[in-house]
């Protein structure tokens, strides 16, 4: 059979796609271009579609919601995409078959430990009432000042984003071949400059991908924020709960759903874009 | 001359396995040497010590006659010409052949014109856009070399150059490898296991087995003269007799009493036991005659046996003989067409000088 399997195949799984993924997408959608009627769960039927919703958004107080999601993710993807390659690195060319085998395991049993109790046990040892406390306030860090919830908040995110950036990028650096690196050096490169024009380079499309799924991680975490944030650090995914169930604001809460959604695509579009376009230069 | 490389009493041990054992030679400036031997034998250990990716665990490493320890590859200007020749395939043929000469401080403005200049000597030119993945074996491993000799490293490291090319290719190649090399007076140390490539390439073959030099000699000298059965059975094709030796009627020869009971005259050993030796006679050195042939005066060996084969192999043709001591090969031109039909019965002669005995213990 030459053939490519005919359309009936995909069927079952499109079917279940339309009806569990774009049908409740195009509702909120829908939802969020109608008015909010307080007092209200949902937006009254055939009501007159608005776009207040979306203006609302544009108000500072709501585009810092985006800008501290975006900025806190950011900051967390990209730390945690160089640790993640370090750790790769040398789980790949360093360790013995048995230690890798150990390594893999405990950061694929990591994934299995609840996003809640990593978090609390975070918010025990590092947070206001933490064993710590003491020690951050002498050096003149106040737990509970912005920055330093900012800076929990990124290691909560990277409590996730380390293992999943790390098992990405170990098939990618065990793809580039090493006889490249020892290349690079009897030509004269020492080892961190070949690492940077070698192997870095080549690992290019891994470290998107681990990027990317750090990212998208990060933008939509609500647990994290959640209890590490305490209030002062709030990400959109916080607000849309917020929207939904505290003041039962569905029209807002979709558009701002809509907004999130829209972002991570322009930045899925955008980032890869970026980087094939430097690559066929 | 200038010694480029000087190993001396080297060791280098990968736990328990000894993979050099106490290794030592040198390569004059100008000079092409080549590390002959089969795989695990310790050659490729060397380049890596050489190249400064391992370091010996005694005895030490010059080049150009600077002490190598603790010197990084990366502060060795040795350039190292890989068997898959792991090009950057990210980066074009320009960008690839001019990396060592950003990373040794050439003036960036100096590179396209260096680079142009080592394509030329490669024949590519104009291929500095293109990218290794888009390009035959062949071009690879010319830029391969182009990009190990940009820099004119005082030492060129070839490893299996051309064992990843298909045999006609190999052939071109390795003739224009040669030229190139001499044509920029490199010293160089050829890495392989295919005696053809070492003889072609070298000036001086040294032959290794089990981390240790067998044999250091010119590629005729190695071939004629092997001082071990090994060297004997790795270079070229071997017939090989079992034996005690005995005195001969005179001082240069001795005789070998085979297990078959033939009587071959050789050149006599250095010393004699009474152990048993074998001896390998090449078998272009063999000749096809008579099985009856009588000695024409000159005391030639003369063994006799069936013809089981005969392979035509274009240029030459060779006959399998099967006889009292075993199969035997003797290799003889292709003009036109073989002498003998298959089955007959024939007879081998061979010189007496063309007969080399080693202690049997040995190997």
């Amino acid at each position: 059979m030459k053939r490519a399997p005919s359309l009936f195949f995909y069927l079952p799984a499109g079917l279940v796609f339309s009806v569990f993924f774009w049908l409740p997408l195009a509702g909120l959608l829908l939802e969020s271009f109608r008015p909010f009627t307080p007092g209200r769960v949902g937006a009254v039927t055939d009501a007159p579609l608005t776009l207040a919703n979306y203006e609302e958004l544009l108000t500072p107080s709501f585009l810092e919601f985006f800008t501290q999601t975006l900025r806190i993710s950011l900051f967390a993807s990209l730390v945690g995409l160089v640790f993640s390659f370090t750790l790769a690195y040398w789980i790949t060319r360093r360790m013995s078959p048995r230690g890798r085998a150990i390594a893999i395991g405990f950061f694929v049993s990591l994934m299995f430990l609840s996003v809640l109790v990593r978090t609390y046990a975070l918010e025990l040892t590092f947070g206001a009432a933490g064993p710590f406390r003491a020690m951050l306030l002498s050096v003149g860090i106040y737990p509970n000042s912005r920055g330093y919830i900012e800076i929990l908040v990124a290691a909560g995110l990277l409590h996730y984003i380390v293992p999943l950036a790390t098992l990405t990028l170990l098939t990618t650096i065990q793809n580039v071949d090493p006889r490249l690196f020892d290349a690079a050096q009897t030509l004269g490169a020492p080892g961190w400059r070949a690492h940077l024009s070698i192997t870095l380079p080549l690992s290019r499309d891994g470290l998107l991908a681990a990027f990317l799924f750090s990212f998208a991680f990060s933008i939509s975490a609500f647990v994290i924020p959640m209890i590490l944030g305490k209030g002062r650090v709030l990400f959109v995914s916080n607000l849309i709960y917020n929207r939904f169930s505290e003041i039962a604001d569905f029209p807002s809460g979709a558009a701002i759903s809509v907004v999130l959604f829209a972002v991570s695509i322009t930045i899925v579009y955008v980032t890869t874009r970026y980087v094939n376009r430097r690559e066929a230069v | 001359m200038d010694r480029i490389v000087e190993f001396h009493d080297v060791v280098k041990r990968f736990g328990q396995t000894m993979a050099v054992g106490g290794v030592t030679f040198s390569v004059a400036s100008g000079e092409t040497v080549s590390l002959l031997g089969p795989s695990g034998c310790g050659k490729t250990t060397t380049l890596r010590l050489i190249s400064g990716f391992e370091e010996p665990d005694e005895g030490t490493i010059r080049i150009a006659g600077e002490s190598m320890k603790g010197k990084r590859p990366y502060e060795r200007n040795v350039g190292l010409l890989f068997q898959h020749y792991a090009l950057f395939p990210h980066m074009t043929v320009a960008e690839n052949i001019g990396y060592g000469l950003k990373y040794r401080g050439w003036p960036k403005a100096e590179i396209p014109a260096r680079v142009a200049e080592m394509l030329r000597l490669v024949q590519l030119q104009g291929f500095e856009p293109r990218r290794p993945p888009t390009m035959s074996g062949g071009q690879q491993q010319r830029v391969a070399l182009a990009r190990v000799l940009a820099t004119s490293p005082k030492l060129v490291l070839l490893d299996e150059p051309l064992s990843a090319l298909d045999a006609k290719l190999r052939e071109e190649l390795r003739l224009e490898l040669k030229q190139i090399l001499s044509a920029v007076g490199s010293t160089t140390i050829v890495v392989t296991h295919d005696q053809d490539e070492a003889m072609s390439l070298a000036d001086r073959i040294i032959v290794m087995n089990r981390g240790c030099i067998e044999q250091e000699g010119t590629p005729d000298e190695i071939y004629a003269e092997p001082r071990t059965s090994f060297v004997a059975g790795f270079i070229g094709r071997a017939n090989w007799f079992c034996g005690r030796l005995g005195k001969g009627p005179d001082g240069a020869f001795v005789t070998l009493t085979t297990e078959a009971g033939s009587t071959l005259r050789m050149r006599a050993p250095q010393k004699i036991d009474d152990g048993k030796w074998r001896a390998c006679v090449r078998p272009e050195r063999m000749i096809l005659t008579r099985p009856d042939a009588k000695s024409d005066g000159r005391s030639d060996n003369l063994v006799s046996g069936n013809l089981v084969d005969i392979v035509s192999l274009g240029g030459e043709i060779h006959y399998v003989v099967e006889g009292a001591d075993g199969r035997l090969l003797a290799v003889e031109p292709n003009r036109g067409g073989p002498r003998v039909n298959k089955g007959e019965r024939v007879g081998l002669s061979f010189q007496p000088e063309d007969c080399v005995a080693f202690p049997l213990a040995e190997a």
